[in-house]
Formats: structure tokens, sequence, C-alpha cells
């Protein structure tokens, strides 16, 4: 067992990795109520193509088998997994997004019971022609959903422009026709290949021991699992330098013109606190460039030609990475162009000081404030695991970023040629 | 470990709230005015807090308000206007990381004074405000409006209720109408204005740690004069159905959105509205409510499926997002399963797990300063003495005959679908 403290944050992480290569990692809060488990694999939608298990070839499985899998995972030979958790007073989600896969429960009783029954149904499988089939309406019903919400379809319309061959392109959820190639078989490959204990993490906070945690998750684990798997062989494409398409546009029932601006990053191949610096560092680029305190978006407000709604954010993974500058507008052409010549600008006279100081400033509140929310902390913590990162030390990064790095970010990566226009235009 | 709460009258109208915690990080602020719902005022209710948020006489533009937030560790302002019930709710909120994280023990004062100028002190031009503020918020504000389609589900719920409640004031938007915001001009709004300083009741809300020396601080900071307090009064809560009406409503969408909503007639005074929360939680609560289990997981016919009861008005709504196609049979499922909770057939675990999941979203408001600020706040405004154990208790108690009870007082009142174009024209009819 091992223990990792931030003072500065007054906070702790206990860690433990079990003999079955699963790391457990666990958070004391004092005083909060609420117990949270979070139960992840390094696996999302983007895995699609990889070495199954025991086998030599790469397969391609159809869009959507992660989210799919998520799904089905709820599906017990014996119980009823939601009715289990229910009965202990316990919420149970989960969630799929591009590289993770995740299983959470929260709960203010029960939380060893809790525990234990998340590990149990995330370990062990149950897929049959029929429950596979059924399902296939249910996220048809979701995958409607989303289709409907102009914000999605502006951001996923986004990333399908400035993504080629990657598969960050293609819906977490699939398609319609796309889940309806997937049957048990695909399903049972993922899992056995992914939910491996060695490429999972079990992440806690709460008011809890976190000795009776290992104990409790030692003793419920599956044991017939292969141990220490071999470095799972996903094949990505290789994406190229440039973009699919600078502009895209869509129609949807929706009240005003929605935009979203993509800027490819092809400075990739980051892990751990390289990858967390990269991260923060663009991230303060644009709020400077682009944020509430910024001369740009004031102008652009003053002038009727962006809301409240505009914001701009970085997401960056070791393999892809990308900036959006979002929001609504009648004229998101003009928007567009004002991005352009704002990057374009900054870039000969660099970012101020004083500006940097001050976001600086914020995004250190931000972090402290970020700290209130266990379920919050579960998704940094998870996202930053497995990048290589414990997040306990973020704010250490972040004291340690000059405005040098920024505008060198600015000025070496942050590349016109790879801008797109994703727009969602009225019905009529 | 309870949660208390210090309530101080510090002047006529306005009541001063202390709930002290050591466990968060940050502490928070918040102002709560509240006037009645009226379809004069929401509008200007709405446009209020997007014109203060602009300047102050000190900082005169909304980005000089942002530089000073961001130079205070990234503080979080916002303001909002919701509808409780019947009553109008303005809220202005800001927290910011504590004192011991910053190293400054000024902090928290320079933080309670910028919300203090933003709600007291705005950015005037010959004693009024910036006209040019209030064409701009009034854009955003229509945007704002227009923007209510943009999320479907919520727009279904919304026009549901308006179509139920066209007659009272709850069926009010709460961001308030286009048509309205051409009248407001700078005069209008801050003659507006000066009412809720002077006559709208306040509430303050302040969820962190503090000593003696800041309670008396925000004790003779926080007081403003008030006189001829306007009285927020309690809604009608009705049984019977009002409309008996059918919505269908068309868009260009791909999943339908159902809703259907009841009364029922139980106020929440009464020993019988824990019956119907637990009766609500059992049909559509949660995923192994009634409702969940037959349209999901049994006939895969849609993702989400709930109900959610609304408090001040004693009314539940059922939402669902479904094909066009299965409307009837989404329809003929729930009146199955309404009326198998009418004859009580649900189990004692039924009962048993909806009480410890309303349990369990009770006690996690513990966990949240925003929430804790809300929880008392509704406190206030529905005039409840109990503590959370006592509330949490009083569900505990419910008994299957109350649940029987409550579930026999939902009467539909009106059934909205909204489908995709084509379907037939925009057509309302009596069933």
């Amino acid at each position: 067992m091992g223990i990792i403290e931030n003072k500065r944050i007054d906070e702790k992480l206990y860690f433990r990795k079990l003999d079955s290569g699963l790391n457990i990692y666990f958070m004391p809060r004092k005083g909060y109520m609420q117990k949270y488990a979070i139960f992840a694999t390094d696996y999302g939608s983007n895995d699609n193509h990889f070495i199954p298990i025991g086998e030599r070839e790469p397969i391609k499985v159809p869009a959507g088998v992660a989210h799919f899998l998520e799904h089905k995972l709820f599906e017990d030979e014996e119980m009823d997994i939601f009715d289990r958790f229910s009965r202990l007073g316990t919420n149970v989600n989960a969630y799929t997004n591009a590289n993770q896969t995740a299983y959470l429960c929260s709960t203010t009783a029960n939380f060893y019971e809790s525990l234990q029954l998340l590990i149990k149904f995330v370990q062990n499988p149950y897929f049959t022609d029929s429950n596979v089939e059924k399902e296939k309406g249910i996220i048809e019903q979701e995958i409607r959903m989303y289709e409907d919400s102009p914000n999605w379809r502006v951001y996923s319309n986004c990333l399908n422009g400035m993504y080629v061959d990657h598969p960050v392109r293609i819906d977490i959820a699939g398609t319609v026709e796309s889940i309806q190639d997937i049957d048990k078989e695909v399903l049972y490959q993922c899992y056995n290949t992914f939910y491996n204990p060695s490429n999972m993490v079990l992440f806690i906070a709460g008011d809890l021991s976190f000795e009776r945690i290992v104990d409790i998750v030692e003793g419920t684990e599956r044991k017939d699992l292969r141990k220490g798997i071999e470095e799972i062989s996903r094949v990505y494409p290789n994406e190229p330098v440039g973009i699919q398409k600078q502009y895209i546009e869509d129609r949807l029932a929706t009240s005003i013109p929605l935009f979203s601006i993509g800027i490819k990053d092809n400075n990739l191949n980051m892990m751990n606190r390289e990858l967390v610096h990269k991260d923060l560092v663009t991230n303060i680029l644009l709020e400077i460039l682009f944020g509430d305190s910024s001369e740009f978006y004031n102008d652009l407000y003053g002038k009727g030609l962006v809301d409240n709604s505009f914001t701009s954010y970085f997401t960056g993974k070791v393999d892809y990475g990308y900036s959006l500058v979002l929001g609504q507008s009648n004229e998101p052409d003009r928007v567009f162009d004002k991005v352009l010549k704002h990057i374009k600008a900054t870039k000969k006279t660099g970012i101020s000081g004083e500006a940097f100081r001050r976001i600086k400033n914020k995004n250190m509140g931000g972090f402290l404030m970020g700290l209130n929310s266990l379920s919050l902390i579960s998704s940094y913590f998870i996202d930053n695991y497995f990048e290589g990162f414990l997040f306990i030390d973020v704010l250490d990064i972040l004291d340690s970023i000059e405005i040098g790095d920024v505008n060198a970010r600015l000025v070496d990566d942050i590349d016109e040629e790879t801008m797109v226009l994703s727009v969602v235009n009225p019905m009529s | 470990m309870a949660l208390n709460c210090d309530r101080i009258e510090i002047d006529k109208g306005i009541a001063l709230n202390l709930i002290p915690t050591d466990k968060f990080k940050s502490n928070i602020l918040s102002f709560y005015f509240t006037l009645p719902l009226d379809r004069r005022e929401v509008t200007s209710n709405a446009l209020l807090p997007l014109v203060l948020r602009q300047g102050t006489r000190e900082l005169t533009t909304s980005l000089k308000i942002q530089r000073r937030l961001e130079d205070l560790y990234g503080c979080n302002l916002s303001v909002s206007v919701d509808k409780k019930g019947e009553t109008h709710a303005i809220r202005f909120t800001i927290e910011g990381p504590k004192n011991s994280y910053i190293g400054d023990s000024n902090y928290i004062k320079g933080m309670i004074g910028l919300l203090k100028s933003i709600i007291y002190d705005p950015y005037l031009e010959d004693g009024t405000f910036s006209q040019r503020y209030i064409e701009q918020e009034k854009e955003i504000l229509k945007r704002l409006i227009e923007g209510k389609i943009n999320d479907k589900r919520r727009y279904a719920i919304y026009r549901c209720i308006e179509e139920m409640c066209r007659d009272e004031k709850f069926g009010l938007y709460p961001l308030g109408y286009i048509e309205d915001l051409e009248d407001i001009e700078a005069r209008t709004l801050y003659e507006h204005y000066m009412k809720l300083l002077y006559r709208a009741p306040l509430e303050i809300f302040y969820v962190g740690d503090y000593d003696d020396e800041l309670k008396q601080f925000m004790i003779d900071d926080l007081r403003f004069a008030k006189d001829d307090l306007i009285q927020n009064e309690r809604e009608l809560i009705s049984k019977g159905s009002q409309t008996k009406n059918m919505v269908y409503e068309d868009m260009d969408i791909n999943q339908g959105k159902l809703v259907i909503g009841y009364r029922t007639g139980i106020p929440y005074e009464d020993d019988l509205y824990n019956g119907l929360m637990v009766a609500s939680d059992i049909l559509g609560g949660g995923p192994t409510s009634k409702l969940f289990r037959n349209v999901r997981e049994a006939e895969s016919l849609a993702y989400y499926i709930g109900t959610s009861i609304y408090r001040y008005k004693s009314i539940m709504m059922i939402d669902a997002g479904i094909d066009f196609d299965d409307f009837e049979r989404v329809i003929e499922i729930i009146r199955c399963q309404i009326d198998a909770m009418k004859s009580g057939i649900f189990t004692n675990e039924d009962i048993d797990i909806s009480k410890k999941s309303i349990k369990a979203s009770m006690e996690s408001i513990h966990d949240s300063a925003f929430l804790i600020s809300e929880y008392f706040f509704s406190k206030v405004l529905t005039n409840d003495s109990r503590s959370l154990e006592e509330s949490i208790r009083d569900v505990e108690k419910v008994t299957r005959d109350e649940i029987m009870e409550a579930s026999n007082d939902m009467n539909v009142d009106t059934i909205y679908f909204l489908r995709h174009s084509g379907d037939g024209g925009m057509d309302n009819g009596n069933y």
C-alpha cells in the first residue's frame, strides 16, 4: 500500500496493486455523506481495431461496440443488477467515451456491499442472443435522441471534418445501422480483451476505510482471469496532418445557427506530465484568446455576433487532440474569419503577461473548487490515470507553467491550416 | 451530521442564513429575491440580472467584472431566474476558494463586496440603466427564449406544463416572452429594479466557514431598508383535471417526445405528500421503476422514461423519448402501470427501494454547498420547519395505503406529443 499526499490541497491518495493486476486508488473525504466508486477500463469507442486476446490477427468491430457492451454488462443470469443496487439504496450508472468505459455507483449507505456488487457485475458478463437483440431498440432510441440535439450534432460533425481516418470521427454509440451487426460473439471478444484487471482501475472517494476496501475487492474479484496480460495491441490508422473537410453544414430544428470551430492538434504522442502540461497550457491559451475576459469576446458580444454560449476548450489525448471554439451566431462565417484573424494577430504580438497571470489564477481556483464534487474528482482521476498521471498533482504542474509555454504553443502548434467550421442551421 | 442554519432577520424582509461547514474547498454566497409570478413582470425579472451583470459603478463593463472575478482566484458568478411554484426567484451567486488556500484573510470580503456591488450599485447613465446595455441584453434574452426549442426534452415538458396550466401562473415561462421585450426600456426596467430592491423579500445564504467577526460583518454589511413588502402567495392546488387536453406539435425531429401531466391535488403541507413522493418513485423514479422496466427493459420502446413531481403545484409529469409509431403503445403501458399503482399492485420491496432512493438523494444535499442553499431556500418558501432528518423520517413512515391513496389522486390532465413534421398539422383536441 502506498500513500501520495499533496499538502497544498490538503488531500491524500492511497493506492494498492492487487495480484490480479488491478490497481485501486482511494481518496478519503471526511464529512461527505456520499461514497463514490468508479470502475473503469482503458477501452472506448476509438478501440475498434485490435488483436483480440489469444489471437494473432487484428479484427475490426462495428462502430458502437464499446457503448453497447457498457449497456449489456448490466445483464446477469441470476439477478437484476439495477434491482440489487436499488435495494441497497445505491445509484448505479455507466458511461462510455472515446477512450474509456466507466461503471460507477454512489451511495450514502451500504457502500461496501455496493462495491462488491459493482465488481461482480462488471467482471461477470452474460450475453445472450436475445438480450443483445433487445438492447438494439433501446440504443436506437438513444442514438435518435442525440440526432435531435443540435449541440451534439455540431460537435460530432466538427470531429468528422477534422479527422480523416482516426476513429474519434465516429459517434460513440455508432449508428442505427452499425449496431445491427453487433452480436454476443463480438461482445465477448471485446470484453475478454479489454476488461482484464490489468487494463482497468478502481477509484473510490468518500469517508471510508482503505483496508476494508482492499479486503472487499480482494475477496470479490475474479481469480480465474489471466494475469498480467501482455500489452493490448490496438491498431490506429495513420491519421494525416491535414483535415477531411473545411466546412460542414447540417440542418436541424434549432432557433439560431450553432457553430463549432475545430483546430486539429498535430503535436501528439505525449504521456503523463507532458500531456497534462500541454492540456493546461492550451486551455489557458484558449481562455486568454476567447474567454469571458478577453477583448475579443467582449467585442463580438457587443456587436451581437456571439452570445454567452460562446466558449472554447482543448481536449488532448495521446494520439489525437483538438481545440474547439463554439457557440451560436447568426453569422458563423464572420465569427470564423474573426477567430482566424485573431489567432494570426496574436501570434505576432504574443499574449499579455497580465492576462496570463489572471487566467492562471482563475485555473487554480477552478481546480480547487472542482475538488468539492466527488463525481468531478472521479472523472478527473480516470481521465488522467490512463494517461499515466495522478490528478492530485495538477496544481503543481499549473504552477510551473510560464508565459513562454503559452506563446510557444500558440506559435508552434495552432495551425490555421487545420481549422474547420461546423454549422448547424435552423430548418427554415 | 446534521445541517444547521443560523437564520437572522437582519432587516425587514431580509434574512441572512448562515450554514457553517468546513468540508468544502470554497465558500458560497447567494441572494434570492422573490416576486409573485406575473405575466406582466416575468420578462423584466429575467432581463434584470442580465443587465446588472453588465457593469457596476466601479467596474463599468462586464469585461471589468470578469477580470475582477479572475483576480479573485476565479470566483464563479452566476445569476438565474427560476420558477419556484408560482413564485419567481431571482438569484445572484458568487463562489470562491477559501481564504486558507489563497493566504489572504480579506479575500472573502472582496468576494462579498463584488456581489453586493453587482446587485446594489449598477452602472448607470443619467440616473438610469444604460440604454445600450438594455438593447444588447434584450437581444440575448430573446435568443435564450427562442432557444428553448433546442433541448427537445425540456421543451416538451415546458410545453406540456404551459398547455396544462394555461389559466394559471404556473404556466408562465420563467424567461419571459419575446413580445413583452419590445416595451422594456431603461426607465421602466429601472423602476422595476427599484421595486425588486425595496419591496421584494430577500433571502441570503452563506455556506462555508466563518467566525464571529465575519458573521457580524455580514449582518452589518448586508442590511437594506425595505418597505411595503410584497407577499408571495401560496399556489392554488386543484385535484381534478382542468383541461383534459391532448396536444400534438410538429417539429423536424427524429424522436418523438411524449409528456403526460397529472394533477394530484395533494399539497406539500399534507402528510400524504410523502406518500405521493414514494408513489411517483415506484412508478418512474429510477431503473427499477415500473415504467422503466415495462417501457424500456421489457419492450425496448424508450431510452429514457420517468416521472417527476412539482412540489409547489402538486402536479406530476411523465416523460419519454419514443418512436413516433409507438405513441399509443406507450400510453397504454403507462395507463396500465398507473392502474396497478392505484390498485396496490406493487411489492413491499418496491416501497423499500423507493424510500431508500429518496433518502439517498435527500442525504446527498449535504455534499453540495449550492444544494444546501437551495434546500434551505425551499424550506423558507414552504414554511417547512422540519430538519432534513425529520423529512427523511416522514418519508420512511409512509405506508402502503398512503401510496395507494396518493396514486388514486393522480388524474391525467394533459397529454402532449412532439412529433415529426408531416404526421399531421398541429391539432389540439379534447378527449
